[in-house]
């Protein structure tokens, strides 16, 4: 089946009603991301990623988890919320929903399954545009992503020039393209081939990582870093949180936010004790965790190659240059 | 020698994040800055069912939540001893019996019981860190007859810093075979015991040799830690065989927010009890 | 000899006559026009220095960090002498922690673009206020002839319209403190941010926080910002921030008379922390 890119914002306008929220890439005050689409928005299918990945449609930066007060006995009642909606994000790019298969890892497996994540990752619709060609700061091919493939994706759009092969590749994704009846046509074409200029090695490097936790290459990438928490927050697969509460007088809300381990006081106990004290302990985890613990826990690599953090990073501290440098270690 | 196995992961539960309201029903003084909380439903049964050495996330609505081992539990209340460290801890001591306070969990691992059973016990911690021990030691007072020796190694800066006293000189020196060695930091007026660091005194102990049918279980502070393993190994033990339980920042419990990894591991899921041995083997920042 | 062949064979001597522990400069990024700050400690890599008008980043900060290590030599343009400057006058470092080779700036140019930096453009300042040598001549380059231009265009706005302004500055906010952690003011052992026992700032995402917080930084270093730019450059968001600070200095400036901070290291105590029975006092 294939869209052709003509008959592309008529399906989007279809595709908007009252039952669930539709979601495309588009600038919004400045700030590129992912935006619930209305009216009076134009999608921007052509930036290859936003500046914002789209974690928040499934993990957002504030969540409130609970609100709680005080009954007439005096006794504490828990109130519990379910904000989910149904959602449906057109115009995801393979990277992107490649961080989706990490979140899933982390919030539905072993053992625990994380209710919030849950509710909205069920009710979330995938629409996944190849990319026909790459950022500067794209390297998701050498991340094992293919940029015209999302296999976890409802519905695949493969860029071919002017038109998308239209690829259903769940039930829901066939349910979803089954509407588009009016818009598609019968058809396949050769999708265009994505060309990316950056390029690293992964070849070696989760094993060599291991036995370099005490390597100076640490000291030396992090005493350029500020320890602020862009890099985290612009992640499509960072994922780390906090719990705290609001409180009015006797009840409040409970809410969970973004963390950064960039942050000092992500991992300061109640005695005073820090066991990442400095950047150094900071930025290594940082990139462990990216680049070995999360493949040795998960079998995968928490870095997709999106390129933001490249993109975004003050002091352009530089995730490939770190893999290339570890890849040239003899 | 192969080591203790451990159970890692094991923990399961539904809906991990939503607190249940318990209420307090004893609070026993343990130390000046010391406290243990006995927690019931409000309908007065046991919040959860747990496995010695678990954790769970103890605390108030409007202050916050902080993780404590399980340091007792019968079949109607689990206990949390709480150091008045900070600022959730600060308001828990603030607490009356009667009060509601919110708890989740069962969390992390346990102490590996069976995998101990027929081996004499060593349980060495100093301060605060005898809570966590003590759920194990209980269960083997509990199960005597599955356990050989039982010995306690406790030590504390000052006499007010000892918890559980009664236990520790009145009931636990009656239990058999069960020999409790106990030792003071620094001289202390209350005090006519030994008076040395815990590694050291470990060192003066006639414990019997080291056979390779011995256990240790370690909990302390980094010091403490540090020098009793090496007094361990120095007469012996296997590291494997020297069990611990550790401590790190939490939020979820679950292994989800991040904070607590060791490496590629979660404290609060994957751990909290390890083999000395499988620690050497992490990337550990703790 | 141009500039960046002098800084080179300085920071070689330097480093191997042992006068300074070590060096930081910039280095070329990945990309093309890219640059990176580079901490050296060793002579045999002041060759990956580089110094050109894509250098982006102003350096002073990292001196706070590196000084631990021994003593400090650097490259400083305007924006970097005064950010040394003020970790001098803040009492975060001694001037003799720091041996400072001078360059002239004319302006960094963005990478992409070829177009001069916002903050370079308003700059008023390129060449260095102190230095130990200067590596090339000054720039010398014109001041731009109005400094509270932006702040101008806020004051215009109707109440209500700045309130709906701001808000959608702060529903932008992420939250990720690049603003502070690249600010050569921001050198307070703890923020107050991080303070969670005290809990000043809610962890919460939402204008009120956000706007709390940037606020609250925005006075902390009232008096203080060398008005190099570099919080509004790293913001991923685009924040206008340099607005707000510039607000705070023009009102300084009003209430006090005319001044720049961290040009000497002679200058008077900040406005804003010292006391006068001349101070004016319209709110009472």
């Amino acid at each position: 089946m294939i869209l052709t890119k003509q008959n592309l914002m008529p399906l989007l306008r279809n595709l908007t009603g009252a039952e669930r929220d539709v979601f495309v890439p588009t600038q919004v005050d400045g700030v590129s991301k992912f935006a619930l689409m209305d009216k009076g928005t134009v999608p921007d299918f052509e930036q290859v990623n936003t500046t914002m990945p789209p974690k928040d449609l499934l993990f957002p930066q504030t969540q409130k988890m609970y609100h709680f007060d005080v009954d007439a006995n005096g006794s504490y009642r828990i109130h519990e919320y379910d904000e989910s909606r149904e959602q449906l994000v057109f115009g995801i790019r393979p990277c992107d929903m490649r961080s989706i298969v990490c979140l899933d890892e982390v919030f539905l497996t072993k053992g625990f399954v994380d209710e919030f994540y849950a509710n909205a990752r069920e009710k979330l619709t995938c629409v996944c545009i190849g990319c026909a060609s790459a950022a500067e700061t794209c390297f998701c091919a050498s991340m094992d992503v293919d940029p015209q493939l999302a296999p976890n994706a409802d519905v695949m759009l493969q860029d071919c020039g002017d038109v998308y092969n239209v690829i259903a590749q769940t039930p829901k994704g066939e349910v979803e393209v089954a509407a588009w009846a009016p818009f598609v046509e019968e058809g396949v074409v050769e999708p265009v081939t994505c060309e990316q200029s950056l390029a690293v090695s992964m070849e070696g490097v989760v094993d060599k990582l291991e036995g370099m936790y005490d390597h100076p290459i640490w000291d030396n990438l992090s005493i350029k870093c500020l320890n602020c928490g862009t890099c985290t927050y612009l992640c499509p697969t960072c994922h780390c949180f906090d719990i705290s509460q609001d409180m009015r007088r006797k009840d409040g809300v409970r809410f969970r936010c973004w963390d950064s381990c960039m942050f000092s006081e992500y991992t300061m106990m109640a005695g005073g004790h820090n066991p990442r004290p400095e950047k150094l302990e900071r930025v290594r985890n940082r990139f462990m965790h990216k680049l070995n613990f999360f493949e040795r826990r998960y079998g995968m690599s928490l870095c997709v190659g999106c390129g933001r953090c490249v993109e975004k990073c003050p002091v352009a501290l530089d995730i490939t240059r770190l893999i290339d440098d570890v890849a040239a270690i003899g | 020698m192969s080591g203790i196995e451990i159970a890692h992961g094991c923990a399961k539960g539904e809906r991990p994040l939503i607190p249940q309201v318990c209420r307090v029903v004893e609070i026993t003084q343990e130390t000046p800055d010391v406290k243990s909380f006995r927690l019931q439903t409000l309908d007065g049964r046991k919040p959860f069912d747990c496995q010695p050495g678990q954790l769970g996330m103890f605390g108030l609505l409007a202050y916050g939540e902080c993780m404590f081992v399980v340091s007792a539990q019968s079949d109607e209340w689990v206990q949390f001893t709480v150091k008045k460290v900070g600022l959730v801890t600060e308001q828990l001591h603030a607490l009356s019996v009667g009060d509601e306070v919110s708890l989740r969990g069962p969390y992390g691992n346990w102490w590996p019981v069976e995998a101990c059973k027929g081996k004499d016990m060593l349980f060495i911690s100093g301060g605060i860190g005898l809570p966590p021990v003590r759920s194990f030691l209980l269960y083997c007072l509990e199960h005597r007859e599955d356990f050989g020796r039982i010995d306690l190694v406790y030590s504390g800066s000052k006499y007010d810093d000892l918890v559980f006293k009664e236990q520790l000189f009145d009931i636990w020196p009656n239990e058999p075979d069960m020999h409790v060695h106990v030792s003071l930091y620094h001289e202390d007026p209350q005090w006519d015991g030994p008076v040395a660091y815990t590694a050291p005194f470990l060192e003066t102990l006639e414990l019997g040799p080291e056979d390779g049918n011995r256990v240790a279980v370690l909990c302390g502070g980094p010091s403490l830690s540090r020098t009793c393993r090496e007094a361990l190994v120095g007469v012996g033990f296997d590291e494997g065989h020297i069990i611990t339980t550790l401590e790190m920042r939490m939020k979820c419990g679950v292994g989800k927010c991040g904070r607590c990894n060791m490496g590629g591991h979660f404290i609060c899921l994957d751990g909290p009890i390890f083999t000395l041995e499988e620690i050497a083997s992490m990337h550990s920042d703790v | 000899m141009t500039a960046q062949d002098t800084i080179r064979a300085r920071a070689r001597e330097l480093l191997e006559n042992g006068e300074v522990t070590t060096f930081i400069g910039w280095e070329s990024g990945r990309f093309e026009n890219q640059t990176t700050p580079l901490v050296i400690t060793d002579a045999s890599d002041a060759d990956k220095l580089v110094c050109n008008e894509y250098c982006v980043n102003t350096l002073a900060k990292y001196a706070r960090d590196v000084v631990t290590r021994g003593k400090v030599g650097m490259v400083v343009r305007g924006c970097d002498s005064r950010g040394i400057v003020r970790l001098i006058n803040d009492q975060v470092i001694n001037r003799e922690d720091v041996y400072l080779i001078g360059v002239g700036c004319a302006g960094v140019r963005d990478r992409k673009t070829g177009e001069l930096l916002k903050k370079c453009a308003e700059c008023r300042h390129g060449d260095p206020v102190i230095c130990d040598e200067m590596a090339g001549d000054a720039a010398g380059r014109p001041q731009p002839s109005e400094r509270f231009k932006e702040v101008h265009e806020v004051e215009l706005m109707t109440q209500p319209e700045r309130s709906r302004y701001f808000e959608g500055v702060y529903a932008k906010c992420i939250r990720c403190y690049a603003c502070r952690d690249v600010c050569p003011c921001c050198t307070c052992r703890e923020c107050f941010v991080d303070q969670r026992r005290e809990n000043w700032v809610g962890k919460q995402n939402n204008v009120a926080e956000n706007r709390f917080y940037s606020l609250t930084r925005v006075m902390h270093i009232a008096d203080r910002c060398i008005e190099c730019g570099e919080c509004e450059r790293a913001c991923p968001m685009g924040l206008p921030l340099m607005k707000l600070n510039r607000k705070v200095i023009k009102d300084l400036n009003d209430l006090f008379g005319e001044f720049e901070s961290s040009m000497t290291l002679d200058e008077e105590p900040g406005k804003l922390i010292t006391y006068d029975l001349v101070d004016c006092e319209e709110f009472m």
